[in-house]
């Protein structure tokens, strides 16, 4: 089912330059961490070290892994300029607090602002998250080589 | 059977949309009617009306918090859950239904 948002473009939250699909990480924190930078390089936010201290605190209320390998974090916070999306993938198994307790391949960090409430960022935001509930979209996160394809996944439409 | 529920997660980010995608997807593939109201930092969205609770048998709220607007309810046979089980296993819940309402 789609959320009914018919103008909006997912472009606004998710770039080719917020994905990268060979990441280095080998822990939740290293990967938390990369994406954090990602965001932080692209001037989606303006101080690292507390947007990363909002990721956990979030962390702390509740797993954010999916299950099938695809984890969620998400920090809304002060130190997010824009609200947007950055796509990380590992080869290397990430522990991670999960619905099946299997290891995260994908981490897909969700940054938000504090101010934000019902913009079309938070409304894309919503979207992304539904396209979430397909599985075979969560299948072909953990395989697809082209970042196009990620952003066209997450966009919800098929 | 027809299927109403609320979906509501703590940041209200992203789990409500989840949980709803899935106990829609998962209700419409078993061939029943559902929709589903989120209450999220946008705001509520897909309002139930009091015809969505009239035709309703059954109330899923599945929520990490206390969630607006239950009186609507009374009445009707509500089942509470995490949004994680339905996040997690849409199809349990479901079969658990079926099995309890006979429909």
């Amino acid at each position: 089912m789609k959320t009914g948002v018919l103008d909006m473009d997912i472009g606004d939250i998710l770039e080719e330059d917020l994905i990268e699909l060979d990441m280095s990480a080998a822990t939740k924190d290293e990967a938390i961490k990369n994406l954090a930078a990602l965001l932080y390089q692209k001037g989606n936010v303006t101080d690292k070290e507390a947007f990363i201290q909002d990721v956990y605190l979030r962390e702390a209320e509740g797993q954010t892994g999916l299950g099938s390998g695809i984890a969620i974090p998400h920090g809304k916070s002060d130190a997010v300029s824009v609200t947007s999306i950055a796509v990380g993938r590992t080869k290397k198994d990430l522990a991670w607090e999960s619905l099946d307790d299997l290891p995260v391949h994908v981490v897909i960090l969700f940054a938000v602002r504090n101010v934000d409430k019902t913009t079309i960022h938070l409304k894309l935001l919503s979207q992304v998250a539904a396209a979430l509930a397909d599985d075979d979209v969560l299948e072909r996160l953990l395989h697809t080589d082209d970042k196009a394809e990620v952003i066209r996944l997450l966009s919800n439409k098929m | 059977m027809n299927i109403i529920g609320i979906t509501a997660c703590t940041a209200g980010i992203a789990h409500t949309y989840i949980a709803k995608e899935k106990l829609v997807k998962a209700a419409q593939a078993r061939g029943h009617w559902a929709k589903i109201e989120t209450q999220g930092t946008i705001g509520v969205e897909d309002e139930l009306t009091a015809e969505d609770v009239a035709k309703a048998d059954v109330v899923i709220i599945a929520a990490d918090i206390g969630v607006r607007g239950k009186e609507r309810f009374e009445g009707k046979k509500i089942v509470e859950v995490a949004t994680s089980i339905v996040i997690k296993s849409p199809n349990v819940l479901l079969d658990k239904l079926e099995e309890k309402l006979g429909k």
